[in-house]
Order: C-alpha cells, then structure tokens, then sequence
C-alpha cells in the first residue's frame, strides 16, 4: 500500500512557534512540533509508559515526556534520555492551503 | 588494556557498564547477586505488580546484549571480598576476579521486621522481581492485605493492591505517609489520595506482632489495632549492601562513601547508585539516594571517571511515584525548610510544593504538576534567591522567574 499524506485538522496558523499538538490519523494518535516554523510530526505515546508526549515540553527538537523524563528527538525518534526503552516512530509532514497533513 | 569491573547487575552496574563499552577500552565484568540480567525496579511496585507490564519491559537492555558487547557476566554469584592490595573481588564459589578500576553498585537490602511472628509465611518485602512474583502469587490467593511502612515503596504497593481490588490496610509510624521526606500537610494530601481510593489507614503506630498458626492471619499494633489478614508486605527502607566491604579498607559510613568524583578513598574504586554516599558539590553535603535517576546518572558517570575523565557528579536529584491517578515528581534535596511555598492547594488534585532556605528553592514536590517540576530544576540549580510572591502566584510562568 503507496503512502498518503492525510490531515492532521492542525491548522498552522493556530499553532505557535515552540509548541506541540495532538492529532489522530486513522486512530493513531500523533504529536506534531513546531520548531521555528519546521514541523515534525511522531507517535504521540512514550514508548516507557504511555504518557502523551504533546502533553511534553519542547526544547529546540527535544522532546521531553512530563511522566518520567524520557527525551526524543522529534526529527528522527530516536531516544535521547531514558526511561523510555525504544524510539517513536516518525511521520513526513507537507502543509497544504494552511493546514499541516502527515504521511501515512 | 584496563580490567573494569562491576559488584552489581543493577541498573547503576548495567548503566556504568553500557557507558564503559561505548566510550572506553577494556574488559568488562559485571557480577550480580541476583540470577536475572539487570532491570529497572520501578516497575515491581507498579506496572509489573499489576501484571500490567511484563518483565522483559523491565530490562535495562534485552538479555542478549552484554554477550553481544563483549561484557561479560556472572549472574547469581555473591560478591564477598575484596583485595585492595591485589586487586581481585572473590566470590561466594572462591574465584577471584581481577580488576584495574572498580565499581561497587550493590544497592541495597531490605530491612526486616524483629518482631514476634516476623518469620511466619505469607509476609513478604519488596526488591527483586523474585519478591514481586511472590507477592503476585499472594495477591491471587488473599483479599485482605496489610501494608507495614508507607514510604514511597509501601504506598505505590498499596495503591497497587487497591487498584487490584484488594483489600489494604497501611499502618505507618508517622502521622502520615511519606512525613518524613516530603513533611506532614504534603503527606496529608497523600493519605486523602488513599482514603479516596478506598485504603484505610492506621498511622502513629506500628506492628507489635504478626499472628497466625504458619501463615500470618492477623497483625497486631502498639495500640492494640487487630487486623485479620491474608497477607502482609512490608516496605521499611533499606541498608546498603557494604558486607562485603568488610576489611577491605574501603571506607564505609551509610554505604560506600565517596567524593564528587565517586570514587571511594581507595584509588581507582568507585561507587553509584543506592550504595553510594556521594558528596554532592551543589548542595554542599552527603546524599545517598535510593532512586531511579541517581542509579542511572551515577552509573554513567562512574564509568567516564573510570576512565579517568574527572567529571564532579552535580545532578540535581529527581524521583517521581505514580500512586492511583496521581503522578508525583520531587526535585532538590531538602531535609527540613525555613519556608514552604505552594502553587495551587495542598489537595490531592495537584499542587506544587516547594521548600526554601534562605530565599532559595532547594526542592520542590509536584503532585500532577510534572511541567512545573521540570521549569523549576534551572531555578533550584542556580541557587538564587527567588520572588516567593511571584513563585505563589500560578500566573506567572516559572520561566520567568
């Protein structure tokens, strides 16, 4: 099955600069990252205990989950501080007329 | 090339070897009292109590990655001695490991009850994923549960039983649970937590005896409060595991005591994590602290002064505790406080607690306040004094302060 970009309902204009998202695609729950105007888009659930990483704090393109510290990096996943035990998964992002859609 | 080896698979040990691995040269031997691969023990009070969560998610790494890095281990074998003089750790079966560095990363022991009945069955303590399965098999066959001590390990069982659908009586000593740490009014809002959830409580009093014909059946308290009961776990802190230490000529006071470096008064001997009693820069004064983030920071950093980096270990402490629906996190170091400041209201519904000396934050508590806990670690680092008015006021952004 050929990748498609779908809407994600965050509209670019409604989200600042520095700040996190939540959408749901097709029932997966996904977090988006503003970093100065690039947009990374990730699983929203920490992979240590199911915490919201949108409910996290974003420094630069760190992501840090607010339940036990764990840290990611929104470009690639990939786990910067423990607890969390594996990566999240990362998704493409496109704005299109405004509003941010994520590869699926 | 150097011989590095570690006293203790735990997640300090496995954490120090993983970073020895991977910044330095050498071999690696890590040995361990327990005949399991080194896991994380936060979850054996929650998630893997619950049987929500498996122990393979508790493993710092899977069990295949220390053949796979060339780190060898020597799993459910003591450690007894140590030589100083020769460098060598003998073990319970007389080998003898050499060494060029050392890190001592035993933790701890749990205390035990010295009391009448303390050595019937069914009461149980809470370390290793061994004591959890045998409270796990005990939560299957019993209802009604009694919890001696309610530190963070006695409350995060009790709520866990509770959350089970068991029955849970918690009796601790203090007026309320965690007074010691966090102080009286916070500890309320944590007994109003297990209130609410069902749990009753006994505190200012502790157990005279267990009673029971083999198996507990009944605890008795001070007071004369009888509590029938299928099984008891008790949570009443730990002793550093230094036994081994004995004669070594490692210097031991309230475990192994260390300086900035964490390094023992013996060259080339380290020591991270529950067991370690480290001088801590920042704060000026020994800490040995029993929590999760100590073991990892300590463990990694351990592992660079072994490798004769000489990076002084300042972080600043921080633990959480997930209790029913609540998710608290404490920051700093605090023994008592001049001053409390309190964002919000001391309730179960979430606040945050920060104790002050001097004008400055040297801790703070958060219930359900885990941003506020990570904007506030700059300001305690600093060691600034800061606006109390503006700390109270929850509209002002603690960034700003």
């Amino acid at each position: 099955m050929s990748a498609e970009f779908v809407s994600t309902g965050i509209e670019t204009a409604d989200f600042p600069t520095g700040g996190l998202a939540l959408a749901e695609v097709r029932g997966t729950k996904i977090a988006v990252a503003n970093v100065a105007g690039t947009y990374y888009a990730f699983d929203d659930t920490c992979t240590h205990q199911q915490c919201s990483l949108a409910e996290g704090d974003l420094a630069g393109t760190t992501v840090t989950c607010m339940c036990h510290g764990a840290e990611f990096d929104v470009r690639t996943g990939a786990v910067l501080a423990p607890p969390a035990p594996s990566p999240i998964r990362v998704y493409r992002v496109r704005v299109k007329a405004g509003a941010l859609q994520i590869e699926v | 090339m150097s011989a590095h080896v570690i006293v203790g698979a735990s997640l300090a040990g496995a954490t120090a070897a993983i970073t020895l691995r991977e910044e330095g040269q050498g071999s690696i031997t890590m040995i361990g009292a327990e005949p399991k691969p080194p896991y994380e023990r936060p979850p054996l009070s929650k998630a893997y109590l619950r049987g929500e969560a498996t122990f393979d998610s508790a493993l710092v790494r899977p069990a295949d990655f220390y053949a796979k890095h060339d780190i060898r281990t020597l799993l459910g074998v003591r450690a007894v001695r140590v030589d100083t003089t020769r460098h060598f750790v003998e073990l319970e079966d007389l080998r003898r490991v050499h060494y060029d560095t050392l890190l001592i990363a035993t933790g701890g022991r749990n205390r035990r009850l010295s009391i009448p009945g303390a050595d019937l069955d069914g009461i149980y303590d809470l370390r290793t994923v061994h004591d959890a399965d045998r409270i796990r098999e005990a939560m299957n066959h019993g209802r009604r549960s009694v919890v001696v001590g309610m530190g963070f390990i006695g409350s995060e069982v009790a709520a866990s039983l509770r959350g089970k659908g068991l029955d849970v009586t918690a009796i601790d000593r203090g007026k309320t649970p965690l007074a010691r740490v966090l102080g009286e009014d916070v500890g309320r809002s944590i007994a109003e937590l297990h209130r609410a959830h069902g749990v009753r409580t006994v505190f200012e009093d502790s157990v005279a005896a267990f009673e029971g014909d083999g198996h507990v059946a009944r605890v008795v308290t001070r007071r004369g409060v009888q509590l029938d009961c299928d099984f008891v776990v008790a949570g009443i802190g730990i002793d550093p595991a230094v036994d081994f230490l004995d004669g070594s000529g490692i210097h031991v006071d309230n475990g192994v005591v260390v300086d900035e470096f964490l390094e023992t008064n013996v060259r080339d001997i380290f020591a991270a994590g529950d067991v370690a009693n480290h001088h801590h820069p920042l704060f000026r004064r020994r800490l040995r602290l029993e929590h999760w983030q100590n073991a990892v920071r300590q463990g990694a950093a351990a592992a660079h002064n072994m490798l004769g980096q000489r990076h002084p270990y300042d972080e600043i402490p921080w633990f959480w505790s997930d209790q029913f629906d609540v998710n608290l996190q404490y920051v700093g170091f605090h023994t008592t406080s001049e001053q409390r400041v309190v964002r919000g209201r001391l309730n179960a519904d979430g606040y945050l607690a920060c104790y002050i000396n001097d004008g400055k934050i040297d801790a703070a508590v958060g219930l359900n306040r885990a941003r506020d806990i990570r904007r506030i670690m700059p300001l305690i680092r600093s060691r600034l004094n800061v606006d109390l008015d503006r700390l109270q006021d929850e509209s002002i952004d603690l960034r700003s302060l």
